[in-house]
């Protein structure tokens, strides 16, 4: 392979050698920090992945050493190779920052923004997003879409709406299982992830689609509800899997393990894929040798008290009955309605202090 | 009168039928280029007759045609883009339909020139009717010698196949088209790589409009050099135009590009003037995509020039003050015609035919549309029309395919050219209800600074 050649390429003033067939944004990775555009459907372990989200836009302002004419549209940096001499504009284009805001507007136009009774909140690269390159307000005035929920057998729960359509999930599914298992239905923002009809997604690797979604549309049905995820602490372990490497990481509130995810690199992506048994079925710390307390690089905005100062001052002036067309319920969604875990007869507003899996334990009904 | 390359004999009796077609001279082309050309020749003329593409974005033919890899070993392909879904334009299925021998003999001689065995026509679904015309046309091709193996003892193998779409606007996009042709969901794949060089099966593809290859028979016929006399500067050859909208003589004309765009909607010869004496207030020259005009600008540049009915003269004056050619779909509104309810009409579809990929176009098309309805029902507030504005500056250019960019154009122009008329639906609410704005001052001549 001519892998060897180097092209130099300049991100945001930042100079570095890449080798020839880099894409932007990983040339940009290399670099770190805030250089690196944010994506949310590029996955670099997923073949064909990206180009979707539109989040990793950035300016050409020079197309390489030996054509310097900039780019006229702005390109996907996750999708486009780099050049020899290429100068690439990304947080220090207004251009940039400006489509970056919008697309973010976008991608939020339809979610749902119920990160309150959302598992994936506290970790979920939506939220980063919005909080780093959004604005704290929308303009949509309209009903947002939602869908029925669709059931994809005892581990993993759909919740389409909060869905923002990257595809990572088809992907994986159909990269790590040889089959397809699932695809999109209809088109446009009525478009949705489903299985052909209604049916499980059943396959030892299939666990995996909820470590690649971005948001909280697909969710561990063992892990639901029962905690929030800053208040665990993630810890190194590893078993004996005769499938997978077993490699993963645990996240403990004292001694329960609350659920098992695969070990996550510092851009969110999955170092290795974790088959069914190990993210599902161990749930006990004696299934595990722990190694050590899992460093999480890329800390949530949630997890880091990001959130302190920015409410209070643009606050809604609409009721809460007025968002919600006239209903008034106790808590801002009733959570009965979309949990399967928790038992409609016990009062949340009655339990003392944070709920956890115990109040829920059919044992103390 | 123009001179009519494609459709002089349309109207022949029974020219669907392969004898009447080779009795008034069909297939002339095929035997000149199998036989007396190389490929490289045909290209060759293809780029000299200067012929643009016609399926909307004008791109010269020839110049695409040379793009194409040819890897050793590797097949060709060539795909024809029969899914013409662009609301306003039905100008291939009039091809299609009355003279389906030129198509064919069009591909036969395209295929040839780019070394495609394997050509596809790929038909939208709704044109339920035609493939079987084409198909009985290919038929009759294969029976006498034009398709199939060693065609005319030249030694080139060639086989159509028609292939039908499933009724979405986004497989009118050459990527998306090939992807539903390999029997996929037809979502737009990412460019680089081009079809030119990863096509259909990852081979080396050439995807063209109806019109363009129907174009090539006359090319071949006359000569490149020949063809590209017809027309004016740039924009070479005839063109198919489907007229349509409040005008007395709707259909599909073939134009020589000379003629001016208030010939072209007065003139008996072609449209036949505004429908029922009424006033012309807006125009959509080139397919629902490109953006609207209304009267004053249709007629005449920014400059004071008289507009003609061209690829350079529609566009002139950019986007600010022109349209574009698209693919020839003339939409003409009378002064009894809401743009509001015109632009909404159009968001709904662009939201509906959205494939859903990439999210500035996903969401925003909705949102678009959304808006557009609280305006045309007299709910809306000022704020939305600067709203719309923003919103279509964030799509345009920021999608994978042009779907984006043709949803955005022609809020865009709307709001550019009629923002009174929107206005209007928020200022009188209740009266828009009840009447249109009417033609105002759209057809007032323009003041041309010296």
């Amino acid at each position: 392979m001519s892998d060897t050649t180097l092209f130099k390429v300049t991100i945001d003033n930042i100079s570095i050698d890449v080798p020839a067939g880099t894409t932007i944004l990983n040339a940009a990775r290399m670099i770190g920090g805030d250089v690196a555009p944010p994506a949310m459907c590029y996955y670099s372990k997923l073949e064909g992945s990206g180009g979707k989200c539109r989040t990793c836009l950035v300016e050409v302002s020079k197309g390489s050493e030996k054509d310097p004419r900039p780019m006229p549209k702005l390109v996907a940096s996750c999708r486009t190779t780099v050049m020899d001499g290429m100068e690439v504009k990304n947080i220090t284009s207004p251009k940039v920052v400006d489509a970056r805001a919008g697309i973010v507007e976008f991608l939020l136009l339809n979610h749902p923004l119920d990160c309150p009774i959302c598992d994936q909140a506290g970790e979920c690269h939506l939220q980063d997003l919005s909080y780093e390159h959004g604005k704290e307000g929308t303009r949509y005035e309209f009903q947002r879409r939602t869908f029925k929920k669709h059931d994809l057998g005892k581990y993993i729960q759909l919740h389409m709406t909060r869905c923002i359509l990257c595809y990572r999930c088809v992907f994986a599914a159909d990269q790590l299982t040889g089959k397809r298992e699932h695809g999109i239905l209809d088109r446009g923002d009525h478009s949705e992830i489903a299985t052909m009809i209604e049916k499980n997604l059943q396959n030892d690797f299939i666990g995996n689609v909820i470590d690649v979604c971005p948001v909280g549309a697909l969710t561990d049905k063992t892990f639901r509800f029962k905690n929030r995820v800053w208040f665990l602490k993630p810890m190194n372990a590893h078993r004996d899997c005769p499938t997978c490497s077993g490699k993963v990481t645990l996240w403990n509130r004292g001694e329960e393990v609350f659920r098992v995810t695969a070990r996550k690199d510092q851009w969110g992506e999955v170092e290795e894929w974790i088959c069914n048994e190990c993210r599902f079925e161990k749930k006990l710390s004696s299934d595990w040798t722990i190694e050590g307390p899992r460093l999480i690089d890329r800390h949530s905005v949630i997890s880091q008290g990001h959130y302190a100062g920015t409410v209070g001052t643009n606050m809604p002036t609409e009721t809460i009955e007025a968002v919600l067309n006239g209903r008034k319920p106790k808590l801002l969604m009733d959570i009965h309605e979309v949990s399967e875990v928790n038992r409609p007869h016990i009062e949340l507003s009655k339990i003392n202090g944070p709920a956890h899996s115990n109040n829920f334990n059919p044992d103390n009904d | 009168m123009g001179r009519k390359l494609l459709l002089e004999k349309a109207h022949v009796e029974g020219i669907r039928s392969f004898e009447v077609y080779r009795r008034e001279g069909g297939y002339r082309s095929v035997e000149k280029a199998l036989k007396t050309m190389s490929p490289e020749e045909i290209v060759e003329e293809v780029k000299k007759s200067g012929l643009r593409g016609r399926g909307g974005a004008g791109f010269p033919a020839g110049m695409k045609w040379s793009f194409i890899a040819k890897p050793e070993g590797v097949p060709r392909h060539l795909v024809c883009n029969a899914d013409e879904s662009e609301p306003g334009t039905f100008k291939d299925r009039y091809l299609m339909e009355f003279i389906p021998h030129l198509l064919i003999e069009g591909l036969i001689v395209s295929s040839f020139a780019l070394g495609s065995n394997a050509t596809y026509i790929y038909i939208r679904g709704e044109y339920a009717w035609i493939p079987d015309i084409l198909e009985q046309a290919i038929a009759e091709a294969k029976a006498n010698g034009f398709l199939g193996k060693n065609i005319l003892g030249t030694g080139f193998d060639c086989e159509i196949y028609v292939q039908r779409g499933a009724g979405a606007y986004i497989c009118g996009e050459e990527t998306a088209l090939i992807e539903s042709l390999e029997g996929k969901r037809g979502n737009p794949r990412i460019k680089p790589p081009f079809p030119a060089i990863k096509g259909v099966w990852g081979r080396p593809t050439v995807v063209n409009n109806v019109e363009t290859l129907a174009s090539v028979v006359p090319i071949i016929n006359e000569g490149g050099e020949e063809y590209a006399k017809i027309g004016v500067g740039k924009s070479t050859g005839t063109k198919l135009i489907s007229a349509c909208g409040n005008i007395n003589k709707p259909g599909v004309f073939e134009i020589d590009m000379t003629i001016s765009v208030e010939e072209f909607i007065y003139s008996d010869e072609y449209c036949g003037g505004i429908a029922n004496g009424k006033r012309l207030k807006a125009c959509i020259p080139g397919g629902s995509s490109v953006p609207i005009l209304p009267a004053n600008l249709l007629l005449k540049t920014a400059k004071g020039e008289t507009r003609y009915m061209n690829y350079e003269s529609l566009s002139d004056g950019g986007f600010a003050t022109g349209s574009m050619m698209g693919s020839g779909g003339f939409i003409v509104l009378d002064e009894d015609q809401c743009v509001v309810r015109n632009t909404y009409s159009l968001a709904r579809f662009y939201r509906h035919e959205s494939c859903g990929q990439c999210s500035p176009c996903r969401e925003g098309t909705g949102w678009m549309e959304k808006l557009l309805y609280r305006l045309e029902k007299g709910e809306g507030k000022s704020s939305d029309i600067d709203l719309l504005w923003d919103i279509q500056r964030k799509i345009e250019g920021n999608t994978i395919c042009p779907l984006g960019d043709a949803a955005a154009w022609p809020v865009a122009a709307a709001i550019r050219h009629f923002r009174d008329e929107f206005e209007w639906h928020v200022s009188h609410a209740a009266e828009a209800q009840t009447r249109n704005f009417g033609l105002a001052h759209y057809a007032d001549p323009i003041h041309v600074p010296a």
